[in-house]
């Protein structure tokens, strides 16, 4: 009995899962595709259930839907129409090869676990109860794994700095005005003469025009 | 002793450096009284050998001095050595000699010049070049002194380095004398090859044992080298041309010395060339050849210089004809005799020239007996000695050669005999054809502008050596008189081996000599007597014969042949490899590798198409790839 | 535990990866693209906790999280890079990108 359960769980986590993943990747308007990402979370999160990974399920659920794909949806409201979104386009050898290429890759993961591994990845080992829990995670966290934990947050303060600094609202990178041309010119490069007056007007700009 | 010959050797040596580095720090006088104090030097040096040589007898009388081993190569070893026998001694002292007499003759010459320091440094190389070339104790030395007198003969000949006729001369000069140096080369590598040694001494003592072809072989490289640096027929157009150079150049290097060269490698070679017999009658042929040849072109000449040039040649045929037939002392006899008159005529018709203001065209010239009474003299005597009238010295030499060709008692040799008859007839024509035309007659217009001779005919310091050359040119002879006395037959002879009695393969008998003198001074008198006739007193006029001038006054079309064999072929395949070869292969392939890597940059550039999702997609492929590779290779 | 096999669930990672490729090589818009590009580092991460499961090590676990984070960090800095193009008044389309080209 316990058995179909799982099984019925896991089909609708199957379906959730590789509907959420088409419709992301195939959806024209990106926040839908977002929206779909979210539901990809979900399902794998079930999946992560199931493998007995709780912990990393409650990390999925958190971190990844709750504060990665926020910010997702964030930007794509920040960017609002010019977030519109060509669908596939360019050469169509590109196309076909893209195609190819991906089928290619989905053609060898299934060879590899179906053929090559055999019976191998059948057996499957005994765990404790306890397997999968935030106290063995942090265990190993904190003493096999203490390199990748301390070298990880490092790469997140990295990525924090990087964020601020790309968002950064500094006066010299802001396209300010329109030059003689009607090409939006930055105060870096060299200014025509009859921008010069234009100056004092930036240093009591405030907002970006947007 | 060999302190002696080593001094001899260095001191032009030393004086030529000196010059050099003291370039303009001294007075042009200076440069000029050290190239003829260094060259005084050597003669002094020389004479000390000469007296110390006297001294001894027969073998005592050669004596190698080794510096140190210069070549050490397997088996063979080569010396920087010095042979200090009667024959380098003669050598020596004829070139120091006259040398250092035309070097202070060229004191006076050169003194307009303003390059005269750059002359004097080159003279006193030349003179030690030379002495390295005579006083050489075996033959890689000899070609060391062979190369740096053509070395000398190319820097002064082109002296005058702004006219481009001047350049062109040094250069055939010095192309002409290459080909005679390879044909040299390769005898001394057969010579090596064979004997294994390039020593005078040994490899004399080991020519026995070779098989005629190779002595014959070498033989034929050196008389090859010979006859490149004397000026014989067929390697001799460069001479006339060379005297492009400045006066006392022709006269030492061009009549005394270095045409010479060929002359003393013969005879010193000369248990070789007595081992290829019909190399040496080939090189007699050629000396008899050039006899005759040159005096003919010597006929039509309106060059003061090219006269005397071409009596050069003429004369040292002689001196070949002699080695040929095996008379080396007459031979060497005449050799040093030729040197007095020669460089006599040439230094005297240098004060002609200097007073003309540099011109050097007979037919300008004239009358100049009364206006120049000592240098008419002077030439008169130096005419003389090479037409061979007694008792000067030309006589006495060059008669001895040609009764040693009668006395060879075949049919070649009486051939031989006649072209020096001959030649000796033409000798007495365009000696005295010049002599007549330059001296006698009416100034002519040219003369009465240009000539000034308020301060003497010349300045002390070329008429004085004029003066001893004319001295040495009327005694000189006394050294050896046919059937009298002999002892310049007698010093030479010392350097014969044990074997054999005398150095000379034939010796006249006193009814030879006198015939033989009868006849050579008969054909001068004739000769002088038809010169007279048409140049002097003016009674015939000369004879047109255009059929024999014009070929005459083309040189007989020497230069033109070996243009055409030579030059143009040359040119041809050198133009030819130019454009089908380095063009296309050599050029093409540079550039074509070039090429081929831009193009390659091009094609490999076309994956750089800018688009981020090729890149995307090389990555997805890679990556498919590589899964492959390991999932099949497992 | 009952229920599929692990292969069953690393045959699911596969088709995540094979199609979060496909939207990565096809999708001209760099939004979408990140998308994708999270539907792939989510199927390598549920191969590992299938793997980890199967193999009884929590290293696999452990590997995933580690993941996650960096494909946060990833996920930042790309944000960041569209908001500056944004910004720009850059066409938001990879296409237009070819300064690299040459």
């Amino acid at each position: 009995m316990g058995n179909v359960i799982v099984w019925i769980v896991w089909l609708a986590a199957l379906f959730g899962c590789i509907g959420s993943g088409v419709a992301v990747v195939s959806m024209t308007n990106p926040f839908y595709s977002a929206i779909a990402l979210i539901g990809n979370l979900g399902s794998l999160a079930v999946f992560f259930l199931l493998l007995q990974a709780e912990f990393v399920a409650a990390a999925q659920v958190l971190v990844y839907a709750g504060a990665v794909m926020v910010m997702f949806l964030f930007v794509i409201a920040y960017l609002g129409g010019q977030a519109d979104a060509p669908w596939a386009g360019g050469s169509s050898w590109q196309r076909w090869a893209a195609v190819i290429a991906a089928s290619a890759l989905l053609l060898e993961i299934i060879m590899v676990i179906g053929l090559k591994a055999g019976g191998r990845l059948s057996d499957e080992a005994e765990v404790r109860e306890a397997f999968g829990s935030p106290g063995d995670i942090g265990r190993l966290f904190l003493t096999d794994h203490l390199l990748a934990f301390e070298i990880t947050s490092i790469v997140l303060l990295v990525a924090a700095i990087g964020g601020v600094v790309l968002g950064a609202h500094s006066r010299q990178s802001e396209p300010r005005y329109e030059g003689p041309a009607g090409v939006p010119v930055s105060r870096e490069r060299s200014l025509p003469p009859e921008s010069v007056a234009a100056t004092p007007h930036d240093a009591s700009g405030a907002g970006v025009p947007g | 002793m060999s302190i002696a010959a080593w001094i001899c050797l260095l001191a032009p040596l030393g004086g030529a450096l000196a010059i050099t580095l003291l370039g303009e720090l001294v007075p042009r006088r200076i440069a000029g009284l050290v190239a003829t104090g260094s060259v005084a030097v050597a003669f002094a040096a020389a004479v000390v050998l000469f007296v110390t040589v006297l001294g001894r007898d027969g073998e005592e009388r050669q004596e190698l001095t080794t510096a140190w081993n210069w070549l050490s190569v397997g088996d063979l070893d080569v010396g920087l050595s010095l042979l200090v026998d009667p024959l380098s001694i003669m050598m020596a002292l004829i070139v120091a000699g006259v040398g250092s007499l035309i070097v202070a003759y060229s004191i006076g010459y050169m003194a307009a010049d303003d390059e005269e320091r750059r002359f004097f440094a080159y003279m006193a190389l030349f003179v030690f070049s030379m002495l390295l070339l005579v006083l050489a104790g075996n033959f890689l030395i000899l070609l060391a002194g062979w190369g740096l007198v053509g070395l000398s003969s190319y820097l002064l000949i082109g002296f005058h380095h702004e006219r481009p006729s001047a350049i062109a001369a040094a250069k055939k000069a010095f192309i002409m004398n290459a080909v005679g140096d390879a044909t040299m080369a390769l005898a001394f590598f057969l010579l090596v090859y064979e004997t294994g040694t390039l020593d005078f001494v040994t490899a004399f003592e080991r020519v026995d044992g070779l098989s005629s072809t190779v002595v014959n072989l070498v033989a034929l490289g050196l008389l090859g080298g010979a006859v490149a640096k004397s000026a014989q027929i067929p390697l001799h157009t460069w001479l006339p041309d060379a005297m492009e150079g400045p006066t006392p150049v022709s006269a030492l290097i061009h009549a005394a010395t270095m045409v010479t060269a060929g002359v003393y490698l013969i005879v010193r070679a000369h248990p070789l060339f007595e081992a290829a017999p019909s190399v040496q009658d080939l090189a007699a042929g050629l000396g008899a050849v050039t006899i005759v040849v040159a005096g003919l072109i010597a006929l039509v000449q309106t060059d003061i210089k090219r006269v005397i040039a071409y009596s050069t040649m003429s004369q040292i045929g002689y001196m070949f004809l002699a080695a040929g037939i095996g008379a080396y002392a007459n031979g060497m006899f005449h050799l040093m005799t030729h040197a007095f008159f020669k460089a006599l005529l040439f230094l005297a018709a240098g004060v002609v020239i200097h007073a003309l203001v540099g011109e050097q065209d007979m037919r300008k010239m004239g009358g100049l007996r009364r206006l120049m009474p000592r240098t008419w003299i002077a030439m008169l005597i130096g005419g003389l000695a090479l037409v061979g009238l007694p008792p000067l010295s030309g006589f006495f030499s060059k008669d001895s050669i040609l009764a040693s060709a009668l006395a060879t008692g075949d049919t070649y040799g009486y051939v031989l005999f006649a072209a020096g008859l001959f030649g000796a007839l033409l000798t007495g024509i365009y000696t005295f054809r010049m002599l007549f035309i330059v001296f006698t007659g009416e100034p002519s217009g040219f003369v009465r502008e240009h000539l000034h001779t308020e301060h003497g005919e010349g300045p002390r310091w070329m008429t004085a050596p004029v003066a001893v050359l004319a001295a040495l040119a009327v005694v000189g002879g006394a050294v050896q008189i046919a059937g009298i006395w002999h002892p310049l037959a007698d010093f030479l002879d010392s350097i014969v081996a044990a074997d054999r009695e005398s150095l000379a393969l034939v010796e006249p008998t006193v009814t030879q000599d006198w015939v033989t003198s009868i006849l050579a001074v008969g054909a001068g008198l004739l000769g002088i007597g038809v010169a007279w006739l048409i140049y002097g007193a003016r009674r015939v006029a000369a004879p047109r014969m255009v059929a024999l001038r014009n070929p005459l006054e083309r040189k007989l079309y020497f230069d033109e042949l070996y243009q055409t064999v030579f030059y143009y072929p040359a040119v041809g395949i050198a133009r030819g490899w130019t454009r089908f070869v380095e063009g296309p292969l050599i050029g093409g392939s540079i550039s074509g590798v070039a090429g081929a890597t831009r193009g390659l940059g091009r094609g490999v550039g076309q994956a750089q198409t800018g688009f981020l999702r090729t890149y995307a997609l090389a990555i997805a492929a890679g990556l498919a790839v590589l899964a492959m590779v390991f999932v099949s290779v497992r | 535990m009952n229920g599929p096999d692990v292969t069953w669930y690393l045959a699911v990672a596969g088709v995540l990866f094979a199609t979060g490729a496909l939207g990565v090589l096809l999708r001209r818009s760099p939004l979408i693209v990140l998308l994708s590009l999270e539907i792939m580092l989510n199927g390598a991460n549920l191969a590992l906790i299938a793997f980890a499961r199967q193999q009884g090590d929590l290293d696999g676990q452990i590997f995933a999280l580690a993941v996650m984070a960096v494909a946060a960090s990833e996920v930042v800095v790309g944000l960041g890079l569209i908001v500056a193009m944004a910004r720009r008044r850059l066409v938001l389309d990879v296409d237009e990108l070819t300064t690299l080209r040459g």
